[in-house]
């Protein structure tokens, strides 16, 4: 439902360009916070620009090789190590694995760069249950047979609190200000939602689930991804201004997308495919640490020590009629390194992985049909902030009207009296224009712009923000989530670019699945993994 | 001896003087009319009467300004520096007046009425001043030009400059230190044709002195205000990153008080603690390790200590300025009697949540005096994660006991607490007594198994508990039960911060 579940930005050329530009960055402005672009590391990308690199010299044996260690990279690892397969190996540019739900930290509280929360898991994910007992998350079974979750992880109360008409309200679903016949469009809005939830298509599957491969095929449920969020919303005379604004947060939220450009068909079923039942949560509840994702990322590696390469830039996947050849440029070293494996799941979004593939007309379907959506993440660390009136402060704080998701609070699932700084993390997804042009942008602007973008925007809801923060730091995403727009749900595209190439690579990402949340990319992993073990 | 224009810088002198006191007595109307939205709530009633006795008290000034006859000039000078003064103090005065509650409003319409008054006599003494000076049409006109033009910047400047920048006991000795200052000013520009002119000056430098030391000594006098707000003397008060902390003294007794919240009465305490620490102390049987959480002030830590088969007792608690207090100021650390320095209790500052979540002893009796659940952070101390973290810190036989508010105020909050209890999979026992300075209060004890046996003597040294009163403390007559059923709080809905908020808040309003 929120931002966040967002999954990953990986290996490749495609992510070095950008890069090259965060590395000239310079403070300007008097009174500047201190922070400063993190992430993406600029180190790597001045290698590929200032050096030539011999071919590998050798190709060393492993049973698997993957690339990328996002959810989907490592969710396929732990999956195939848990199934006996252990001669494997996972590539990742970055120094952390992780991917979208990468987090950092300071002497307060770790806190998230990307998505930071998932929510009570649907109760027929078995293998993604039987996960989430492993990492400690789900603690037990009532008789009933519902999950019961660790307390300390799901998301303490007051939960999301929105600033509208000058004052925060509880929850997220505007109500503070609104009159009769706006609020009959939440009601009916939510019916409809409801409706969805129940409905199966004429197939007997679910009109909506997770993942979406398993939603119903229902040529009735297919049209709504032929037409957009708005249009829908038209049809049913969903049209006022609030109804339209909670909507478009919403879609942005999950898909970096905003409600215009969004499918109706991706846009129902974030809010129809959640159905989740726990002994101790209602449905509408989620999970959520200091670190965001982060830790789920710590849980997923627990299998995988010494099995996971970072600073490992894959430059080509070629398949060689038996196997495998992986080239990755080892940054430590400075060496371009070999790696002939049986199989190779390539784990990175599709226009990083046509280029490794070196197949330009896969990349040519990818371009058509993929498109990505910068972001940018921003954490803050501030001192005790002046409150507008209303709902203290909580778990997720959204301000009405503004262009960004609003902030998180990292501390909040801090059990303890007293906290001498709070991080919030703040969400900006960069849909003003096209993702081309916001990316170019986003990579132009120096720190000082982005923090500027920040407290202005922030300032409206604490005044004394300026004077309060002590830290911004600020992370670009290029190319954070694919878009959902009309026909990548259930268009060609994606399908033709799941299929396996020669039984021996495979691919497993979220772009894949057309939308960017933590268990698409569980399962993205998990079917990539099945295949090899079903070879 | 003056020449025209001599006598028509005179009357612009005069306008200007009545500028200011147009200026100066609508802001200490302002004044008045926010102290008491403040102090008292309910800002239209407060404003409405403000002004009206104001400006009834302006007319009844009109009306006495007919009994000055002479020396009009020396009067108008005179009241100016009564303006001044009385108008000047008018925001410490109030402040210091509000703690003595029953007598705030006479006090507070007084001061209205003696500003409204003198202001009233001044226009038409000026009036009159200036009236052999301009001719008559232009003398009303210029008159109440510059009264109105006064009223008008008073009403901008007070809410956009003053209060946000100055504060009100500052804003009042600003405008009083300038009528003032008009006033001495009026008295050397006419000094040849006021009498007594050195005997009014010395009063408006005196004044003027006063008003000045004020001006600087206003966070000195807030505080003071503050002592008086205690109703008693405060011996004692510091503000800690965790708290504000308050000691009062009287005759009677000495109270603790924790962001204004009241902890202890020296008078009384006893009630409460004996009926915190015996119950659970007995029912553990011969406790060896006792835990407490909160405590601070060592005073459950003083009950413990009179068993003898206490080792060791380790209290928790959050603010290290409150044990350090509690342990080496005499005066609190009689009341304690010493507890917290006795070789067998060692006090650790931490927070109880994460304290106990790295905690790997087990307890024989645990005693929980947290503050009331009035916010999400402290809420988080009720929860069932907090309960089940207790558990782990309990021997299978051991026993614990939570402050768990009053269940006459707040009896779904209390109740709630014995919910989540139970929730947390313990077998409770809640109970309550009447401490005179909190009213019926209420306690709720917490095992793992084993029920609960009334003990048939409470051997230790005692004031109040026994056989018979803690059988009175386990009855609950009709209005302490909640009457619906309850949720469990827990971290994700933190239920007894809502019950507890609208229970108080509704007793509060009465």
């Amino acid at each position: 439902m929120k931002r966040g579940e967002f999954i990953r930005l990986t290996t490749g050329m495609a992510v070095a360009a950008p890069l090259l530009h965060a590395c000239g960055e310079k403070k300007t402005g008097a009174a500047a916070i201190p922070g400063k672009i993190v992430g993406a590391s600029a180190a790597t990308g001045h290698l590929l620009r200032d050096h030539t690199f011999n071919p590998p010299a050798a190709f060393e044996a492993k049973e698997v090789v993957i690339v990328g260690a996002g959810v989907s990279g490592l969710s396929a690892a732990r999956h195939l190590v848990q199934h006996g397969v252990k001669d494997i190996i996972v590539l990742d540019l970055e120094q952390q694995p992780g991917g979208n739900a990468a987090s950092g930290g300071n002497a307060f509280s770790k806190y998230p760069w990307g998505a930071h929360y998932v929510p009570v898991p649907n109760n027929n994910l078995s293998e993604y249950l039987s996960f989430l007992e492993e990492a400690g998350v789900i603690t037990g079974y009532d008789q009933a047979g519902l999950p019961v979750y660790n307390e300390f992880h799901l998301c303490h109360d007051p939960e999301e609190r929105l600033y509208i008409n000058g004052h925060w309200q509880e929850g997220l679903v505007p109500n503070f200000g609104l009159n009769a016949a706006e609020l009959a469009e939440f009601k009916q809005f939510f019916t409809l939602i409801d409706h969805f939830k129940k409905l199966k298509g004429s197939d007997g599957l679910d009109a909506f689930n997770i993942p979406v491969d398993t939603s119903s095929h229902d040529e009735s449920l297919r049209a709504l991804d032929r037409i957009t969020m708005k249009a829908w919303m038209d049809s049913q005379h969903l049209t006022s201004e609030y109804i339209r604004w909670y909507v478009d947060y919403c879609t942005r939220d999950d898909f970096g997308t905003p409600y215009d450009m969004v499918s109706a068909w991706a846009g129902i079923h974030y809010f129809a495919s959640r159905k989740g039942k726990a002994a101790n949560a209602a449905h509408n509840d989620v999970l959520t640490w200091e670190q965001g994702n982060g830790f789920l990322i710590e849980a997923l590696r627990k299998q995988l020590d010494g099995k996971i390469a970072t600073g490992a830039l894959a430059t080509s996947i070629k398949a060689t009629g038996n196997g495998v050849k992986i080239s990755y440029l080892d940054v430590a070293s400075r060496q371009l390194k070999g790696l002939e494996a049986k199989h190779c799941i390539v784990a990175v979004p599709q226009f990083v992985a046509a280029r490794l593939l070196g197949d330009t007309e896969r990349g040519k379907v990818v371009t058509d049909h993929f498109h990505y959506v910068p972001w940018m993440v921003a954490n803050l660390t501030v001192k005790d902030l002046h409150e507008r009136g209303g709902q203290p402060t909580s778990w997720d704080n959204v301000i009405y009207g503004s262009a960004s998701l609003g902030y998180v609070d990292a501390t909040h699932q801090q059990v303890q009296q007293r906290k001498d700084r709070r991080n919030l993390t703040y969400y900006l997804p960069l849909t003003h224009t096209s993702p081309e042009a916001a990316r170019k942008e986003a990579y132009r602007a120096e720190h000082a712009f982005w923090a500027e973008k920040v407290l202005a925007d922030l300032q409206r809801v604490h005044p004394d923000i300026r004077e309060q923060t002590e830290q911004i730091d600020i992370m670009l995403w290029g190319h954070a989530m694919v878009q959902p727009r009309p026909g990548m749900v259930h268009g060609e595209a994606r399908k033709s670019l799941s299929e396996s190439i020669g039984g021996a690579i495979h691919f497993a990402h979220t772009d894949l699945a057309g939308v960017s949340i933590f268990e698409e990319g569980f399962y993205q992993g998990l079917k990539a993994a099945q295949k090899i073990l079903q070879t | 001896m003056k020449n025209t224009a001599g006598r028509n810088s005179a009357q612009w002198v005069l306008l200007v003087a009545v500028f200011i006191i147009a200026t100066c007595g609508l802001i200490y109307e302002l004044v008045a009319g926010t102290l008491a939205s403040y102090l008292l709530g309910d800002s239209v009633t407060q404003f409405s009467i403000i002004i009206g006795v104001y400006l009834f008290s302006m007319g009844i000034g009109s009306y006495l300004s007919r009994f000055f006859n002479d020396h009009l000039l020396e009067w108008f000078i005179r009241i100016e520096l009564l303006v001044g003064l009385v108008g000047g103090f008018s925001a410490i005065l109030l402040f210091l007046v509000f703690p003595l509650a029953v007598s705030f409003q006479p006090v507070l319409y007084a001061l209205v009425g003696v500003t409204g008054i003198l202001v009233g006599i001044e226009i038409p003494l000026l009036l009159r001043i200036l009236k052999d000076k301009v001719e008559f049409a232009e003398l009303v006109s210029r008159v109440f030009t510059y009264d109105y033009i006064g009223a008008l910047l008073a009403s901008l400047i007070f809410p956009l400059i003053f209060v946000p920048y100055l504060g009100l006991i500052r804003t009042s000795l600003f405008f009083g230190l300038l009528n003032v200052g008009v006033g001495l000013y009026l008295c050397r520009y006419f000094a040849g044709e006021v009498r007594g002119v050195a005997a009014i000056r010395f009063g408006g430098i005196v004044i003027l002195l006063a008003e000045v030391a004020a001006f600087i000594f206003s966070e000195q006098i807030m505080s003071f205000s503050e002592t008086l707000a205690y109703n008693d003397h405060v011996v004692y008060s510091t503000s800690t990153p965790y708290q504000r902390i308050v000691i009062t003294k009287n005759k009677h007794d000495l109270r603790l008080y924790l962001n204004n919240n009241l902890q202890f009465s020296s008078a009384d305490e006893y009630r409460y603690h004996e009926a915190l620490v015996h119950p659970a102390m007995t029912a553990a049987a011969e406790p060896r390790n006792v835990l407490i959480l909160g405590g601070g002030d060592g005073l459950a830590a003083r009950e413990i200590l009179k068993y003898p088969s206490v080792r060791h007792i380790q209290l928790v608690d959050l603010d290290p300025v409150m044990t350090k207090l509690f342990t080496g100021q005499d005066i609190l650390a009689e009341i304690n009697r010493h507890s917290l320095k006795d070789p067998r209790v060692t006090v650790t500052n931490a927070d109880a949540f994460i304290w106990l979540k790295e905690n790997r002893k087990q307890f024989d009796c645990v005693i929980i005096d947290f503050p009331d659940p009035s916010g999400f952070s402290v809420g988080k101390l009720y929860t069932t994660a907090f309960y089940r973290l207790l558990k782990t810190a309990m021997a299978p036989q051991a026993v614990a006991v939570v402050q768990s508010t009053s269940p006459y105020v707040a009896p779904k909050s209390y109740w709630c607490v014995n919910e989540t209890l139970k929730a947390s999979g313990f077998q409770t026992i809640p109970y309550h007594n009447y401490v005179p300075s909190f009213g019926e209060w209420g306690y709720v004890m917490a095992r793992k198994s084993g029920g609960y046996q009334l003990p048939d003597t409470f051997a230790i040294e005692k004031k109040y508990i026994s056989h018979a009163v803690m059988e009175q403390m386990l009855q609950f007559p009709e209005d302490m039960l909640a009457h619906e059923p309850l949720e469990v709080n827990k971290l994700n809905n933190q239920a007894l911060v809502n019950y507890f908020e609208k229970e108080w808040g509704k007793f509060l309003d009465q």
